[in-house]
């Protein structure tokens, strides 16, 4: 499967602003899902559980927990779009 | 044999589906557009989407089901605002019930509380054991009753109302029950008055629900609990499986729901998690003795162990490899 960058991660962002209290032009890759972001560990499995189930990718509850930032979510998005 | 799991990707929902697929029943699990289903999706279970909040969603996924397991009642991470709670609650209990109706559902089998068990002081509380009327210890309890009060009064469908003690076991993703677990594994006590906690492995609950959905039986209402205690001596136990070095005393119940209610103000303006919910203070303070004896004969079943249940959830947090934080959760959510 081949996503554009620009699109891919433009859909995250959406994405994640749905799940946090900041806006698009807010979020930035470095910042920390729940520190930053204000996610609980719900809202940020919801989060990887949305990616997962917008763009096909099987994701484990494992992996979802261990990720901890926005560049860390788009990585193992990326990750599992290249190998499908 | 055609079975829908309302709630099905959270605490209770992954131990129920789990045991139904052991039972060779194969569950249609509801979901929400926004809810985390990458357990279901493991598990390779099919999804429909029902949202308590719309029941046109409830009525398409309940059709041509026979069978309604419905674990997603209202639960509230805090206790701050009781009337809007009890707004959702009763709101979203009255779609499930209109839905399950209409679509011609035979068989509701509803997850309550053992927060709705009425204390008995010449025994140990059992299925005849309800508060004749709003328990009025705070919104947990509350809304709990009110909800069981809104299913037991149901005529269309043949409700089997359940009353799980305190869960202990895997994929408590919202720290629920759990959070005491947690803070004991991260090395400290957290606040906690004296009482009574009556447990029960959450893979139990699963069990009884599978036994339930194989079976014809149709109790009216059936407590799900392995064995009551002091709840300063789960503690107790606890922490010395876990090596917490030092065991805070147990607070006065007036205390405790004092430290609660300053704590639940406290994260409602800056986040993060109360060192203690009111809803924890009110279910230990006001916590029956429950004897779970009844659904363990009904249902052919022994409750297992607090070891096999702590087990269980520690199997649970090793995998993950990290502690859940959590934060307040509005209540409309």
């Amino acid at each position: 499967m081949t996503i554009p960058d620009a699109k891919w991660e433009s859909r995250m962002m959406e994405l994640i602003a749905e799940v946090s209290v900041m806006k698009v032009s807010q979020i930035k890759p470095e910042h920390r899902l729940r520190e930053d972001l204000g996610m609980d560990s719900v809202c940020s499995l919801e989060l990887i559980s949305m990616l997962a189930e917008e763009f096909g990718l099987d994701i484990s509850v494992e992996e979802a927990a261990g990720v901890n930032t926005v560049s860390g979510a788009i990585a193992m998005a990326r990750k599992h779009i290249e190998a499908a | 044999m055609s079975v829908l799991v309302l709630g099905a990707g959270g605490f209770l929902g992954l131990n129920t589906v789990d045991a139904l697929l052991e039972h060779g029943v194969q569950p249609t699990c509801g979901r929400r557009k926004r809810s985390n289903v990458l357990g279901l999706r493991q598990r390779k279970v099919p999804l429909v989407v029902a949202d308590l909040e719309q029941q046109q969603t409830l009525l398409e996924a309940m059709r041509g089901f026979s069978t309604v397991v419905h674990l997603a009642g209202h639960y509230p991470r805090l206790s701050t605002q009781p009337e809007l709670s009890l707004q959702v609650a009763q709101r979203q209990t009255r779609h499930v019930l209109d839905a399950a109706a209409e679509a011609g559902v035979e068989r509701l089998i509803y997850v309550s509380s053992t927060a709705t068990v009425a204390a008995r002081a010449d025994r140990p509380s059992d299925e005849r054991d309800l508060y004749a009327r709003t328990p009025g210890f705070g919104a947990y309890h509350d809304l709990k009753w009110a909800m069981e009060q809104q299913v037991a009064a149901e005529k269309r469908l043949r409700p089997v109302i359940l009353c799980p003690g305190a869960c202990v076991g895997p994929f408590d993703w919202k720290a629920g029950t759990s959070a005491v677990l947690w803070a004991l594994k991260g090395g400290q006590c957290p606040p906690h008055p004296d009482g009574v906690v009556s447990w029960v492995d959450a893979r139990d609950v699963g069990l009884a629900i599978a036994r339930l959905v194989k079976s014809s039986l149709a109790p009216a209402r059936l407590l799900l609990a392995a064995q009551s205690l002091g709840f300063h001596q789960f503690i107790e136990a606890t922490a010395a499986r876990y090596g917490v070095a030092e065991v805070a005393p147990a607070l006065s119940a007036e205390a405790a729901i004092a430290l609660a209610d300053c704590e639940e103000r406290r994260v409602e303006v800056e986040g993060g998690r109360p060192r203690i919910s009111r809803e924890l203070a009110d279910l230990i303070v006001h916590g029956p003795r429950v004897d779970g004896s009844h659904a363990r004969a009904l249902l052919g079943f022994e409750y297992r162990s607090l070891p096999e249940a702590l087990g269980a959830f520690d199997a649970w947090a090793q995998r993950l490899g990290v502690g859940l934080s959590t934060r307040t959760e509005v209540d409309a959510r």
